[in-house]
C-alpha cells in the first residue's frame, strides 16, 4: 500500500495538487493542503498523484510504500 | 578575474534588459550559477533552480529586508507581508491567507468569466486592436479592484500609477516616487473614508477588522498592505495574460490546439507562466556569510533570485527554452516559493486560465500586427483579428 501525506512544514499553499488529484487533497481555511486519513492509502499510485508530486513547487507531498519499509 | 565576476557585470532584469534576457540566461548559466552584477548598487544573482529553491527555504539566511524589490517600488515603506521576515511575517500573512484559498477564489469564477467574456467580445469586433489596453490590463484591474474594494470611479487612474511605479522606476526613479506618493495619498484617503463604513465584504473591510496578536492594524500597516495589494494585484496578471497572447499570436498551431481542446488551457497556462514569468526576479539580503554553488556571499550582500532563469534550467526541464503547451512535469518558480510564495497565486492562475478560455472562445484567429512588440511588460500588444 502507498501512503500519501503532505508535509505541513513544507506546504505553502500553491494548490497544484488540487489540479491533479482533487479527490485526494483537501485544503484548510488558510489554503494549506492535507490528505484526510480516509484518502491516504492506495494499492496503486494514480497518475493524478504522480503529477501532483511532480508539480508541487515545495516538494511537500510524501509517498511512502508500506511494502518497502 | 574569475568568470562570475565579469560575465554578468551589467546584468539587469528590468526594461530593455528583458528584450533578450532568455539568451542572457543561457549564456550565464553555462558559465556560472552565481554571478555578480554592478547594477542597482551591486548584487549577486542565482540562476539555477536548485539554488533559488534552497534560498527560498532559508529565510533566516536570505532576508527580505529592506525590500524584495530592487530597485524599490516607489516607496521606502516596507511592504506587508513581502518585505517582512519571520517571525512577524506569519502574523501579517495570515490576515490575507483565507481570502486567497482555492475555495475563496472558486467563488469568484462566475464574475471572472463574465468580465473576461465582455472584454473579449469587444476585442472580437475589431480588425486591429491593442489587446493589452483592451483586455489583458482591464480584466485583472476590474476583478481585483472589486475584490479589494477599490472604487470603480478610480480605476482610470490605476494604469498610470502602475506604469510609473513598476516600469518607469529604472528609467525615471523620480517619477516612480511621485506616483508612489500619490498611491499612498490615495489609500490614506480611502482608508479614512472606509473606517466609518460598514463591512463591505471586500479585502479592505477584512483589513480594517483584522487583528494580529490581539490588536487592530495601525493606519501605517493598513497603508502598506493596500500599497502592496495595488502593485501586486494589477500588474502581474496583466503581464501573464498579455505574454500568453503574445505567444499564441505567433503560434497558430498552439492557438488551434487550445481552441480544439480548451481542457488543455490550464496546462498551457503553467507553461506560459514558466517561460514568460511576470516576475523574473526578486531580491534578498544575506543575513550571514554563506556559500551558494561554491560562491562565497557575505552578510549584507544583496542577492537576486532569478526565477525566470531557474524556470529555464536544463537540469530541471527538458528542452527548457521550448514552450510545450502540454508539458506535464512543470514544477516552476513563477510564483516564488517558501514562506513568501505569491499570496495571490490561486487567483492569478484562475484569472489567466479564464482570460485565455474566454479570449479564444470569442476572438477569431489572431496574429501580431506589430512584430517589434516585446514579450514582456504590459505595453501595447497590437493584434490583427481574423474572422
Amino acid at each position: 500500500m502507498y501512503q500519501i501525506t503532505v508535509d505541513p512544514a513544507r506546504c505553502q499553499g500553491h494548490a497544484r495538487c488540487l489540479t491533479f488529484a482533487p479527490d485526494v487533497f483537501e485544503f484548510d481555511d488558510e489554503g494549506y493542503s492535507f490528505v484526510p486519513d480516509e484518502n491516504s492509502r492506495y494499492a496503486q499510485l494514480t497518475e493524478g498523484v504522480r503529477l501532483a508530486v511532480a508539480n508541487c513547487p515545495e516538494r511537500a507531498i510524501l509517498v511512502k510504500d508500506d511494502q518497502r519499509t | 578575474m574569475a568568470d562570475n565576476l565579469t560575465a554578468g557585470r551589467d546584468f539587469d532584469f528590468h526594461g530593455h534588459a528583458l528584450d533578450n534576457i532568455f539568451d542572457t540566461y543561457k549564456e550565464l548559466r553555462n558559465r556560472c550559477p552565481v554571478s555578480r552584477s554592478e547594477e542597482h548598487g551591486g548584487f549577486w544573482f542565482l540562476v539555477k533552480s536548485e539554488d533559488i529553491f534552497a534560498a527560498e527555504q532559508s529565510p533566516d539566511t536570505f532576508s527580505v529586508t529592506p525590500s524584495m524589490l530592487l530597485p524599490p517600488f516607489g516607496t521606502d515603506v516596507p511592504l506587508i507581508p513581502i518585505d517582512i521576515d519571520p517571525p512577524e511575517h506569519a502574523h501579517y500573512r495570515r490576515v490575507l491567507l483565507p481570502l486567497f484559498t482555492p475555495q475563496a477564489v472558486a467563488k469568484l469564477d462566475e464574475g471572472m468569466h463574465r468580465t473576461a467574456r465582455e472584454l473579449a467580445t469587444e476585442v472580437a469586433a475589431h480588425d486591429v486592436v491593442d489587446v493589452s489596453a483592451r483586455f489583458a490590463r482591464p480584466m485583472p484591474t476590474i476583478i481585483f479592484s472589486r475584490l479589494a474594494g477599490f472604487p470603480e470611479a478610480d480605476w482610470p487612474k490605476f494604469d498610470r500609477w502602475v506604469d510609473d511605479i513598476i516600469y518607469e522606476r529604472t528609467i525615471d526613479p523620480e517619477r516612480a516616487w511621485k506616483a508612489g506618493q500619490e498611491v499612498m495619498d490615495y489609500f490614506d484617503a480611502l482608508l479614512k473614508a472606509r473606517a466609518e463604513q460598514q463591512d463591505a465584504g471586500d479585502i479592505i473591510s477584512r483589513l480594517l477588522s483584522a487583528e494580529i496578536n490581539g490588536r487592530k492594524l495601525t493606519h501605517d500597516e493598513l497603508l502598506s498592505y493596500c500599497y502592496l495589494l495595488f502593485v501586486a494585484g494589477l500588474d502581474t496578471t496583466a503581464w501573464a495574460i498579455r505574454s500568453s497572447l503574445w505567444y499564441l499570436a505567433q503560434n497558430p498551431d498552439a492557438q488551434a490546439r487550445l481552441r480544439e481542446d480548451p481542457d488543455l488551457i490550464p496546462t498551457a497556462a503553467e507553461e506560459f507562466l514558466r517561460t514568460l514569468s511576470p516576475v523574473q526576479a526578486m531580491a534578498r539580503t544575506c543575513k550571514k556569510d554563506t556559500e551558494v554553488s561554491g560562491q562565497r556571499i557575505r552578510a549584507g550582500d544583496r542577492v537576486v533570485l532569478v526565477f525566470g532563469a531557474g524556470n529555464r534550467d536544463p537540469d530541471v526541464y527538458e528542452h527548457p527554452d521550448e514552450i510545450v503547451v502540454d508539458r506535464e512535469n512543470n514544477r516552476h518558480l513563477a510564483f516564488g516559493g517558501g514562506i513568501h510564495r505569491c499570496l495571490g497565486s490561486n487567483l492569478g492562475r484562475r484569472e489567466l486560465v479564464i482570460a485565455l478560455e474566454e479570449f479564444l472562445r470569442a476572438v477569431g484567429n489572431f496574429s501580431l500586427d506589430n512584430l517589434s512588440e516585446q514579450w514582456h511588460g504590459v505595453g501595447p500588444l497590437t493584434l490583427r483579428i481574423g474572422r
